[in-house]
């Protein structure tokens, strides 16, 4: 889902980048107020984490194959702003290190993949952890919830830019991102419930961190 | 150790090598908003840029073949994009073509080469920027560009520790194949969810244990760095080289 240059028209370049930028920004207000400085440090090592859990490739249809991409499994263990500031570090270093997504597009990536997974995520765990109740199960079954929606929602919005872009007609990238998305989802989902229910045998205070 | 797929002709010594992380960004981002705001149908620019991009390439000592083979990563994205645009206005008659029951139009074809040359041009300069800094360098060119102090030291710390949790990653990734990583999908996808899991708790408690080793000696929450890169005479003459020939492929033939 990581959008190279040449894509987006200038508009959406300028538009992503500063909604991004702003939630970015707020993020690390939000940090600066509720966290310790201990959590730099965390937060850094977390951002190598995500990074290097989206080296994992699973398999999903034929030879394809998808990774992770962790914005909900970061919110959902340390909130929506923190997993906001660690994608935007993962997208930075994918960028500027890999060229995995381009440096103009880095405005509507950090929106996909930063702002609108993290807070899908969040919100879709909060969501289903008070639906249903906040016990194990709950957890589980709320982090697959969040994980696939935040694929999802996040693909779509990939979609609606590429579609104001010119690119591509929304009558056609719309159902192609959202259900090929759909299907990575699942796996997403799967893996982030695996993720929980081993840290809730092994750690289960980390599940209880403060979030931000 | 088997990273050297990061970083890995950034400690050439060449004249791009050298210059100020912040002259090679500023340039990078210029080059790239140029070529994206390019009419498609200017194609002699296109070409123009190229040379551009070459010449510098070249000027870097980076292996050329190199380059052009990183910049392939784009084409995943490409094809999953360019499936649809040949359909794009499909009511346009003039310069449609027809071939076996597909239906392509000319805009089609010219939003696709619009998409593909825009995106190939911006990616040879990215590579060409990432090749030839250090990220720790390229990280202190953002910080006195203004990026926020605490993400320059988020991006510091997940640098450094991106080859560790790498390195992890691997480990874990031989120990699951060597124990044959076979099944269903969905254990398969289990076994990924305790890989990932278990790489947590490791980095999270590692995370713990590098915070009370930079306590112990004397952390409050700042780094100091003895070194910072210099704006020489050699940036301003490359930055005014550069930027010049942008301008002017960009006026005369844009205009």
């Amino acid at each position: 889902m990581h959008i190279p240059d040449g894509f987006l028209n200038i508009a959406t370049v300028a538009t992503t980048y500063a909604v991004s930028a702003g939630g970015v920004g707020f993020g690390l207000r939000q940090a600066r107020e509720k966290l310790a400085e201990k959590h730099v440090p965390l937060m850094g090592i977390m951002a190598a984490f995500i990074f290097a859990a989206q080296m994992l490739n699973f398999p999903i249809v034929g030879g394809t194959s998808g990774h992770l991409i962790g914005a909900a499994l970061a919110a959902i263990l340390l909130g929506p702003w923190a997993a906001v500031l660690i994608m935007a570090c993962v997208l930075i270093a994918q960028c500027l290190i890999f060229q995995d997504g381009g440096l103009l597009a880095l405005g509507a990536n950090v929106f996909n993949m930063g702002l609108i997974a993290s807070f899908a995520g969040y919100y879709l765990y909060r969501l289903t952890t008070r639906l249903m109740r906040d016990d194990r199960r709950g957890k589980l079954f709320g982090s697959f919830i969040a994980a696939w929606g935040s694929v999802f929602l996040a693909s779509i919005a990939c979609a609606i830019e590429l579609w104001v872009s010119g690119i591509s007609p929304i009558k056609m990238a719309l159902p192609a991102m959202a259900g090929w998305h759909a299907l990575i989802g699942i796996g997403e989902g799967l893996i982030t419930v695996g993720v929980l229910r081993l840290v809730l045998a092994t750690r289960r205070d980390l599940v209880e961190l403060q979030r931000i | 150790m088997r990273h050297s797929f990061l970083d890995r002709y950034s400690d050439l010594g060449s004249f791009i090598h050298k210059l100020d992380p912040r002259t090679k960004v500023i340039t990078t981002f210029a080059f790239i908003l140029v070529v994206v705001l390019t009419p498609p149908l200017r194609w002699q620019a296109f070409a123009l840029y190229f040379a551009l991009i070459a010449s510098v390439v070249l000027l870097s000592k980076l292996p050329p073949l190199y380059v052009l083979k990183r910049s392939l990563v784009i084409v995943p994205f490409v094809l999953f994009i360019t499936i649809f645009i040949p359909f794009l206005k499909p009511g346009e008659v003039a310069g449609s073509y027809n071939i076996w029951m597909w239906h392509i139009s000319h805009s089609g074809l010219l939003i696709l080469w619009n998409v593909v040359i825009k995106a190939w041009l911006s990616m040879l300069s990215l590579i060409l920027l990432s090749a030839t800094t250090k990220f720790a360098e390229l990280l202190k060119g953002l910080e006195q560009l203004r990026l926020p102090k605490v993400m320059v030291m988020l991006l510091s710390f997940m640098y450094r520790y991106i080859f560790v949790l790498v390195d992890e990653v691997i480990r874990m990734k031989q120990a699951r194949d060597s124990r044959s990583f076979g099944g269903k999908r969905t254990w398969q996808l289990k076994t990924i969810g305790n890989m990932v899991g278990t790489l947590f708790l490791r980095s999270y408690e590692r995370g713990e244990r590098v915070y009370g080793a930079m306590v112990a000696r004397g952390f409050e929450g700042q780094t100091r760095t003895l070194s910072s890169p210099h704006f020489r005479m050699a940036d301003l003459y490359f930055a005014v080289a550069f930027l010049s020939c942008l301008a002017l492929v960009g006026f005369t033939i844009i205009l």
